[in-house]
């Protein structure tokens, strides 16, 4: 995918297809890195950043950009470029302190405050506390023992896919099947979480 | 799973204010249910990162992928600045820089620049796979490729094996066996990723027997018009052949 290929539609045309289901939208996720691409040059000459440290602070860019898209939190009150553009910005600086101190340590519930966000305080602490106790380096590992199938439901789900995209994806019959299949693929992560 | 049901449609229904009273009541005098509670967020955001880091190595496949097609237009240029010189009469360089490339060289030079070595770091791929990759880019083509034969072996569905065993018997020259993995590669569907079509281009230009050559072509022609995977390279290709 060319980046003039993905400057041929205006931003809101790219927040459309972003927000659309299906092969469409994963095209546009690549229109969208390849658009600002040229970002990663100037990491490296305005941050002094090295060429891999300004990908992957782009390709960050890129994936908190979708989520805030995909969750309709970008409200397009500026151009995608100038959103992108302070995101990678903050992306650059953070790297650059990193490099000199070892603030890295983000508090894990707040990843996942949306849906903590749903219960009421005296629950959600309970849930952050055993949350922030989690062993996520070994779920991690045991999410990649699952086999391909089941991995890749995952992914999906944690990417925001209906399970009627999965369903069309994985070419399963409906999403309701697709639903079980999760859910048991969810129970063997935890038991291998649990038990091995 | 009935708990890890009951957990989801909570978080994904809108619940009225008598199944919210209950739900947290039993976050709160259950430690069961709620570890299960605690557990169904963290596996989907450890979902969601897998999910990132799989986006992230398709836009560096992507992004080194077109570095290659930028430098390819530097040298372009290269190329007309030759032109000028040829055109003030160096007769042989004009055959130099403007002949043909031929499909099997062409073909050379992406294995040469992309198939050398393949991305060991992606922490989605198993351990297997990890192993079958470390034999490749130690040049072990026979031994990564029965790695990856047996890992399709007791997962059929295995996208990544079935990738890379492709791969691999391309760069063993058995171009018969890459393209049956390639053309099995086309029936996944749905996936971030997947060169199924590249690949089969270019086994038929590296095998380039009768009518490869133009097979090949139509290929790339689908890619091209299609704007598949590998769009650039099959566009910098036809201009090429």
């Amino acid at each position: 995918m060319d980046s003039a290929g993905s400057n041929r539609y205006t931003d809101q045309e790219l927040i459309d297809q972003l927000r659309q289901s299906g092969t469409d939208k994963r095209r546009s996720e690549e229109q969208l890195f390849n658009r600002y691409v040229y970002f990663i040059r100037e990491g490296m000459t305005k941050h002094a950043l090295s060429e891999d440290e300004s990908f992957n602070a782009y390709s960050d860019t890129i994936l908190a950009a979708l989520d805030n898209i995909n969750k309709e939190h970008f409200e397009a009150r500026a151009s995608i470029k100038t959103y992108l553009y302070q995101i990678f910005h903050n992306k650059c600086v953070d790297l650059l302190r990193k490099r000199t101190t070892n603030k890295n340590i983000v508090h894990r519930a707040e990843m996942i405050s949306d849906r903590l966000m749903q219960l009421s305080d005296s629950a959600r602490s309970v849930v952050q506390t055993l949350i922030d106790k989690a062993d996520w380096n070994r779920l991690r590992e045991k999410l990649n023992k699952l086999e391909e199938k089941c991995r890749q439901i995952l992914m999906f789900w944690g990417d925001n896919y209906s399970d009627k995209e999965i369903a069309s994806f994985l070419q399963y019959k409906t999403a309701d099947v697709v639903k079980t299949s999760r859910l048991r693929c969810l129970e063997r992560l935890r038991k291998l979480y649990i038990t091995e | 799973m009935d708990n890890l049901d009951y957990i989801e449609n909570y978080f994904t229904d809108k619940p009225g204010p008598e199944l919210t009273r209950e739900f947290e009541e039993r976050i709160k005098s259950d430690p069961g249910f709620a570890e299960e509670v605690a557990f169904y967020m963290t596996a989907r955001e450890v979902s969601k990162e897998a999910s990132g880091i799989a986006k992230k190595q398709r836009f560096k496949e992507t992004y080194q992928k077109n570095r290659v097609v930028r430098y390819g237009h530097v040298r372009k240029l290269v190329n007309y600045i030759a032109a000028a010189a040829v055109l003030s009469g160096i007769i042989f360089g004009t055959y130099i820089f403007f002949r043909p490339v031929s499909p099997q060289e062409l073909a050379g030079q992406y294995e040469k620049e992309h198939l050398q070595t393949l991305a060991v770091t992606m922490s989605g791929r198993s351990d297997s796979l990890q192993a079958g990759l470390s034999l490749y880019n130690d040049g072990k083509y026979s031994e990564a490729l029965s790695q990856f034969e047996n890992i399709l072996r007791t997962d059929t569905s295995n996208f990544s094996a079935r990738e890379y065993a492709g791969i691999s018997a391309l760069r063993l020259k058995e171009y018969d066996r890459a393209l049956s993995y390639f053309e099995q590669m086309e029936t996944h569907k749905g996936l971030y990723s997947n060169y199924a079509q590249l690949y089969e281009a270019l086994t038929l230009m590296k095998r380039n027997l009768p009518g490869d050559a133009e097979r090949a072509k139509q290929i790339l022609q689908k890619i091209a018009s299609e704007d598949l995977e590998g769009k650039e390279f099959a566009q910098e290709w036809l201009r090429k052949m």
